[in-house]
């Protein structure tokens, strides 16, 4: 089996900044990491392929610098790791990510599985796993919580939405987006750690995938940033709870459980 | 664990290298662990090395001390070990410390971040709890590898003292043979009654050695204003003085300036 994970890297910060002129995220100045739900999509990867066999490889799209966290994805069990970076695709929307990371995939070539992270923390759009699907023709589930049965030919996975949750099996070569739940990441090891700085990481070109000029970078990014507002506060309320230690502890405990904190 | 104290040796905290660096900073910290930890062992002190203290992620003492190829004196490491790992994660560690001759752990609940995993009841055989503590882990470790760990726990003396007690219970029912206090810096009530009320138990105190007072601040949960006057070795002194049939554990040790004061202290 071979699976690509398609991973970003993303400023190291709950507090994103936005270019009041180009109405995009600053990126400038900003620690970056490895986007947080991507290491799940890189665990789910990894734990399928142990499971089994074939030959994992990630995959991002961005700045030199980005070959981080690649390094980072190499430290918990990648075999491989590519490098997508070219000034043609700078400015890209998550249309020409996409159409960019589908043309990688294809190079790649005979990918069964293609997993993403459900969101990167930074756009929060939840668009360039389906858009891979998209412009690959492939099916696609998202917000899978659970692969539940994997063969040479198709997936049988368990996606969440707000109601419950589908069980959806395709046909490979497939893509899915995965969520939070979904496994534990492993923390690298320093092993891991030490032994990725060896491997080499190609950096591909918008030329060596054979991009289509007029579908990468800003020029060919649909979207347009009209106007960016911050989210309408949430609505806070408080309970008072009394009684026994014991049973405001137990009554404390189920109100957590209903709003999902715990 | 009582020899240590008999023998005035100090519990020398030392913090692995963290986790989100860069191979240069990385290899400065593994250098720095090194230095620190080898300094220790010819100093004949006890290092004691964290397990991603205050949630911040790092690599594990045991990794990098075999990594490292450091030398392992049995008397001489002791290793922090706290919920936040997978199963597979924790035994690793535990095989790797029997691989390496150590076999004193420090056990602790332990503070987590998003990045880190818990450990789970079913993990570790807990019937009856709904999280791990360092109560469930220290029985799990006693039952799994039988004889081959001294476990010591810790105490918080700003936690409301009778349910600190009422843990403190339950984690020497477990099988904890020592504790080591959170840092105090002056005689403190609820340790006085620790000693007290245990009179067997080998206790640590912890000495605060950092000249930041804000991040003792964040340790003992009350504010200690930026201001006061405080002198990590003179208190070391004082803490000695009314502590002394307790060890010291040293957090925060200055290696530069402060390590070359230590000698003689402990009179």
């Amino acid at each position: 089996m071979k699976i690509v994970v398609c991973i970003k890297q993303v400023p190291a910060t709950t507090d994103a900044k936005i270019d009041p002129e180009t109405k995009r995220i600053i990126r400038e100045g900003v620690k970056a990491e490895l986007n947080p739900f991507d290491t799940y999509a890189v665990e789910e990867g990894y734990k399928l392929i142990k499971r089994f066999g074939g030959e994992l490889t990630t995959l991002s799209m961005g700045p030199p610098s980005a070959v981080n966290s690649l390094r980072e994805t190499i430290s918990v069990g990648a075999d491989k790791a590519i490098l997508l970076s070219d000034r043609a695709l700078g400015g890209s929307d998550t249309w020409a990510t996409s159409y960019a990371l589908a043309k990688a995939i294809e190079k790649i070539g005979n990918v069964d599985l293609v997993i993403c992270g459900k969101q990167a923390v930074d756009g929060d759009t939840a668009q360039v796993g389906p858009g891979i699907a998209a412009h690959l023709e492939w099916m696609q589930a998202t917000y899978v919580s659970s692969v539940e049965d994997i063969t040479d030919e198709s997936i049988i996975a368990k996606r969440m939405h707000e109601d419950g949750y589908d069980i959806c099996e395709m046909k490979l070569p497939a893509v899915i987006t995965v969520v939070k739940g979904i496994n534990i990441p492993r923390v690298p090891t320093l092993k891991g750690r030490l032994m990725s700085e060896e491997v080499e990481i190609p950096t591909w070109s918008a030329a060596d995938i054979g991009a289509d000029p007029e579908k990468i970078g800003l020029m060919a990014s649909p979207t347009r940033v009209v106007k960016t507002n911050p989210p309408p506060p949430r609505e806070s309320s408080t309970i008072k709870i009394t009684g026994p230690a014991d049973k405001c502890a137990k009554e404390l405990v189920r109100e957590l459980r209903l709003r999902s904190i715990l | 664990m009582e020899h240590h104290i008999k023998n005035k040796i100090y519990h020398v905290e030392i913090l692995p290298p963290k986790q989100a660096v860069t191979i240069e900073k990385l290899h400065e910290g593994l250098d720095g662990f090194a230095e620190k930890y080898n300094r220790v062992m010819e100093d004949g002190r006890c290092a004691c090395i964290t397990d991603n203290a205050m949630g911040l992620l790092a690599f594990q003492g045991t990794e990098v001390i075999e990594e490292l190829k450091l030398k392992v004196n049995p008397e001489q490491v002791m290793i922090h070990l706290n919920t936040f790992h997978t199963k597979e994660n924790l035994d690793e560690i535990l095989d790797t410390c029997i691989r390496l001759g150590i076999k004193y752990l420090l056990v602790i609940s332990g503070d987590g971040s998003d990045r880190l995993p818990k450990l789970q009841p079913t993990d570790v055989g807990a019937v009856g709890v709904e999280a791990v503590t360092s109560v469930e882990l220290t029985g799990y470790i006693l039952r799994e590898y039988p004889g081959k760990f001294v476990i010591g726990v810790a105490f918080n003396p700003y936690e409301p003292e009778e349910h600190e007690f009422e843990k403190l219970d339950r984690k020497i029912a477990a099988g904890a043979t020592f504790v080591i206090t959170q840092p105090i810096i002056e005689q403190n009530k609820v340790v006085d009654k620790l000693l007290k009320n245990y009179p067997s138990m080998p206790v640590i105190v912890e000495a605060w050695m950092s000249k930041k007072l804000s991040l003792l601040s964040d340790a003992v949960g009350y504010e200690i204003p930026e201001d006061t006057v405080f002198d990590p070795i003179e208190t070391l002194g004082e803490l000695h003085r009314l502590y002394p049939k307790c060890g010291v554990y040293l957090s925060l040790l200055g290696f530069k300036y402060q390590i070359d004061k230590l000698e003689g202290l402990w009179k």
